[in-house]
């Protein structure tokens, strides 16, 4: 019966599917593969790789990874800038967007929409315009060293200094590490003007992961801070006893996304010169661009590109795995709704005494 | 009901196939030939020059041509190449010239000129490949000392205090730093610290061997390192100028080093008064670098001849003097050079640097350590300087030996 | 669109209204409020600052942006800035193709992504599960890795340097595909039982009577569209190198990149970069409730 009324669904069911995987397909699993080719080949960028190339095995990326040189001491490089990037950005954009969300959704809180538009606007905007906007800010004599000026603070020449903000205290460190760099130059930190982009970063995600935190925190309810707070539990802890493990799913979702995203910046790096000052705002994903299209090393460039890629597989695998024991399962999920039955139990018998 | 599934379907497939036939094909240059020229432009004045002189010729030869201003020159002629689409003519500067003759780029034509033998040999050596002479230079610049007579004036120094050598740059800057204003300043880079560095005797190739870290060398950055530990010599982004011009200028600095393009300021800073000099000579003599650019012919291009004809053109004496009147450069071959040194004398000295100028190193994948140099030098102020030269030493050395083909 | 805003959009499609209760304040509490209040007010300002700085900027001369950076209002108002970006600034040309490749790609998108969608959940076929099990490894692709593979397919195809190459490769993405899916889902399947025993066929069945019960979930995806593909960037940079066919976003960075020459003309390139903001703001502000109430957006990251 139901097969005589489904009966043409095979046929539709391919057919509107089918622009889909004709797209995809054709711009993203078949590109995919002719850079994999590349990556594997000597082609020199003249006609198609396809003619006029030869196949050298792995040599591209033992050139970026293992032989010591000026290839991988450049991976080298933009593996640092871009750890020092994710390991700032991330935790700084969840633990604001975690903040804003939380403030923002205070009941008392009059103007909610107001806030809420403010900080979400930067999201909005390409990272163009924003760019631009901050190369303007974040000159030697502008906006934003003018205000560290009132505090008496000499702000430094932001997007020209090379220093990274550890290096007064890890200059000294002996060796050579990983990747041709030394330990010196992996501990030095971000760079100044990597902190910029830093800012930038926070700047304009944050407004998103508070929208997702926002939401999160309207499913989670207020009866249960009401009890825990007429439980005697103070803002804070109510916040991290309570509201905080309610949220691990969505804070897992913002890391997961953050880590992703951060990983991929580019159009900044392009924007402020590409690396300048002293190679210290390079990225992979900038480097492979630059390894292509500047330096014709087509080969080189594809393999930093699936190095890249794998990175972020193997980091997003990796997160995943070191924090699903924590997820809620379906028994984990009743776990916690006996507890809270137990907790709004106890504050009825509170209020009573 | 069906049909209009398969309608929404074909439409589909309509739309599709209809973007896909406004792709742009190919540049096709059959008969009456048409040239696109890709120009890395320093402003209007060059571009409408350019245009003039390629529509004069055009006009002569039942041709047409486009000019194109790149705005990244490097990146769209990398994808021009890649896409099958590179331009008819174009500009090749000297520091990618090595990579895209080594990949076999571009087309051997400038042998055959008939005036090949007019230009002057450091140009010609800079655009010759694997012992070919492969395309005409259009012009150069050298690097001079960029003085701001008001300033000059004002600190009481007179024509006998124009810096010789290295101890009166020194004292001159001194005398010129103010409060408000540095004695010296150019850009912190390999293009500008290396004249130093030969200017002490050193050379980064000799040959088949890399000499980058040797004593003089060494003695060049160690000069700059004292100049600025001093305070009589900034780098542009530490006052907050662009480059070396803007500084100049704005009255930021008194003293820059820079080439004949400083002529470009005026239009922003139209009050500052400038002269140019020789650079000071160091402990092992003169030296300046030369900067050049040549007209690039990709190779197996169907315009070859028309283009070969247009470069001809460009390149004659007189149509290099109108180049040189418009927008400030120096005309390539010896017998124009001398003479618009005679018609413009605020530019002679930068044509008599071209005597003993040197282009900086240029061979097939020298760009990249050169990029990575320039970035460490980022760290010269209070840093390391022998450290800099050894990295320089082995990532030039193992460049050098891969381009090769060892 | 990125794998942010598809789980973003999914996670928070259906949520609840705060019941707003009313308590008696403490003088503590009250406190606390007001210092909730400048703290929320002093990073709003933060927030919004360099949006307004820039607008004032934008009608300063060159020299008074560069001396008075923090001044919202111009000490002598100059439309300079403007006037050149009307003029020697093909912004228009710009604007122009951003707007054709917005349209055509965001209306492309809507409609096959739903189609798309709508197959994948309620339809009955024949190696659906590998298709969606291919859909979610796609999504998993960053965008970045793709840059240069597909600047070789749009070489090898003869697709490079035109709007075909620059449009086709973004008109489906994995992650609206995702988004209508689980939309699908949450629709009782009864309407749908009930109007293909009425007789409807498949595409009636889906254009007339579940595609309208979508509606928030088409309007998401369109505002997510929109949003990706008027502010894209690294496609547009590798799939194109004319001048002529630059779009807004490409056109400002080279603006912003040095081919002005020398001096600092920010007011310059503040106006572009706010004039390119304008359209996005619009369908921010209009849709506005729809946006923070299901929480999607862009990743910058």
């Amino acid at each position: 019966m139901s097969k005589g009324i489904r009966g043409p669904e095979g046929r539709y069911g391919w057919l509107f599917v089918a622009p889909a995987i004709l797209i995809i397909g054709v711009f993203l699993v078949l590109p995919i593969l002719l850079a994999l080719y590349v990556s594997l080949s000597n082609w020199n960028g003249l006609g198609s790789p396809l003619g006029n190339s030869g196949f050298v095995g792995g040599e591209n990326y033992s050139k970026v990874l293992l032989e010591s040189g000026l290839a991988q001491r450049d991976f080298g490089t933009a593996i640092r800038n871009n750890l020092y990037y994710v390991l700032l950005v991330v935790p700084l954009q969840t633990a604001l967007s975690l903040f804003l969300a939380v403030q923002v959704n205070r009941r008392l809180l009059k103007g909610r929409g107001f806030f809420r538009t403010a900080f979400y606007f930067p999201s909005v905007t390409s990272s163009i315009a924003i760019t631009t906007i901050f190369i303007f800010l974040f000159t030697s004599s502008g906006a934003v060293n003018q205000v560290i000026g009132w505090f008496g603070i000499n702000g430094p020449n932001w997007f020209a200094t090379p220093t990274g903000i550890f290096s007064p205290l890890t200059g000294g460190v002996p060796g050579d590490g990983p990747l041709g760099l030394d330990w010196a130059a992996w501990l030095s930190g971000p760079s100044v003007a990597m902190c910029v982009l830093i800012i930038l970063a926070v700047f304009t995600t944050s407004g998103t992961f508070m929208l997702l935190f926002l939401a999160a925190l309207q499913n989670v309810g207020e009866e249960i801070e009401d009890a825990a707070s007429v439980d005697g539990a103070g803002a804070f802890r109510t916040f991290f006893s309570v509201t905080l493990p309610m949220l691990k799913p969505t804070l897992f979702t913002v890391l997961t996304l953050g880590l992703i995203g951060t990983w991929q910046v580019f159009d900044q790096i392009y924007l402020t010169g590409g690396g300048d000052p002293g190679k210290t705002t390079l990225t992979p994903a900038f480097l492979a661009y630059d390894t292509s299209f500047y330096n014709l090393k087509w080969g080189q460039g594809a393999a930093i590109a699936f190095i890249l890629f794998g990175i972020i597989v193997a980091l997003t695998l990796l997160q995943r795995w070191v924090l699903r024991d924590r997820d809620l399962g379906a028994s984990g999920v009743r776990r916690q709704k006996r507890a809270l039955a137990r907790l709004m139990r106890d504050a009825a018998a509170g209020a009573k005494r | 009901m069906r049909a209009r599934t398969w309608g929404a379907a074909l439409l589909t497939v309509g739309v599709v196939a209809g973007l896909g036939a406004c792709a742009s094909g190919g540049g096709d240059s059959s008969g009456g030939s048409e040239l696109s020229i890709l120009i890395g432009t320093s402003g209007d004045a060059e571009t409408a020059a350019v245009q003039a002189a390629a529509d004069a010729w055009a006009a002569d030869n039942d041709a047409t041509v486009e000019v194109v201003v790149a705005s990244d020159l490097t990146q769209q002629l990398s994808q021009g190449f890649a896409g099958g689409d590179a331009p008819d003519l174009f500009y090749m500067s000297w520091d990618q010239f090595a990579t895209y003759a080594s990949n076999g780029y571009l087309d051997p034509y400038a042998a055959d000129l008939p005036n090949a033998g007019d230009f002057y040999p450091a140009l010609t050596d800079t655009f010759t490949y694997d012992g070919t002479f492969t395309c005409a230079p259009k012009d150069f610049s050298t690097l001079g000392l960029i003085i701001n007579t008001d300033l000059w004036a004002a600190a009481g120094l007179t024509d006998a205090d124009i810096p010789t050598d290295w101890d009166s740059l020194e004292a001159a800057a001194t005398k010129l730093t103010t409060a408000d204003t540095v004695g010296l300043s150019f850009g912190l880079e390999y293009a500008r610290l290396g004249v130093f560095m030969n200017q002490a005797g050193g050379q980064l190739v000799d040959g088949d061997t890399v000499t980058a870290d040797s004593p003089e060398n060494l003695e060049g950055l160690q000069y700059v390192q004292k100049l600025h530990d001093a305070g009589v010599l900034k780098w542009p982004s530490e006052i907050d100028a662009g480059w070396g011009g803007e500084a100049l200028g704005a009255g930021k600095a008194a003293m820059v080093i820079e080439g004949p393009w400083i002529k470009g300021i005026q239009g922003d800073f139209p009050d500052t008064n400038y002269a140019s000099y020789e650079l000071p000579a160091g402990p092992g003599g003169q030296s300046t670098f030369t900067f050049t650019n040549c007209w690039g012919i990709p190779a197996d291009s169907d315009t070859a001849d028309a283009a070969t004809s247009l470069v001809e053109y460009l390149t004659a004496d007189e149509q290099q003097l109108a180049f040189g009147d418009a927008f400030g450069v120096l005309p390539s071959t010896e017998s124009a050079a001398a003479t618009y040194a005679e018609q413009h004398p605020e530019n002679a000295s930068f044509v008599a640097g071209n005597d003993y100028a040197v282009s900086p190193v240029n061979f097939a994948g020298s760009a990249t350590v050169i990029s990575d140099f320039n970035a460490q030098l980022a760290n010269l102020a209070g840093g390391d300087a022998k450290a800099i030269l050894e990295s320089l030493q082995s990532s030039l050395q193992e460049a050098l030996d891969e381009a090769n083909g060892n | 669109m990125t794998t942010t805003e598809a789980a973003a959009a999914v996670a928070t499609q259906r949520e609840r209204a705060p019941r707003p209760r009313k308590r008696m304040i403490s003088a503590g509490a009250r406190a606390t409020m007001i210092l909730t209040y400048v703290i929320l007010g002093l990073l709003a300002l933060i927030y919004i600052y360099p949006f307004l700085i820039s607008v004032g900027s934008s009608f300063k001369t060159d020299a008074d942006a560069t001396q008075n950076p923090l001044n919202l209002l111009p000490e002598t108002w100059s439309f300079a800035a403007y006037e050149r970006l009307f003029t020697t600034v093909p912004l228009l040309q710009w604007t122009a193709n951003s707007a054709l490749i917005t349209i055509i790609v965001t209306a492309c998108r809507v409609f096959f992504d739903s189609l798309a969608g709508y197959a994948l959940s309620r339809l009955k076929w024949r190696g659906q599960t590998i298709v969606f099990a291919g859909l979610i490894a796609v999504m998993a692709v960053p965008n970045v890795v793709l840059l240069i593979p597909r600047f070789l397919i749009l070489k090898q195809l003869g697709l490079y340097d035109s709007f075909a190459g620059m449009i086709i490769p973004i008109i489906i993405d994995a992650a609206g595909i995702f988004i209508m899916k689980q939309f699908f889902e949450s629709i009782p399947v009864s309407v749908e039982e009930a109007a293909r025993i009425d007789g409807a066929g498949v595409f009636r069945t889906y254009w007339s009577i579940v595609l309208p019960m979508a509606r928030p979930a088409l309007i998401t995806l369109f505002i997510l569209s929109f949003q990706g593909s008027w502010n894209e960037f690294s496609h547009f940079l590798i799939s194109r190198q004319s001048a002529d066919l630059n779009t807004l976003t490409t056109g400002v960075a080279s603006l912003t990149s040095g081919q002005l020459g020398s001096g600092n003309q920010y007011p310059l390139q503040l106006a572009a970069a706010v004039l390119m903001s304008i359209p996005v703001a619009v369908i921010f502000f209009v849709f506005q409730k729809r946006i923070l109430s299901t929480s999607e957006g862009g990743e910058k990251g």
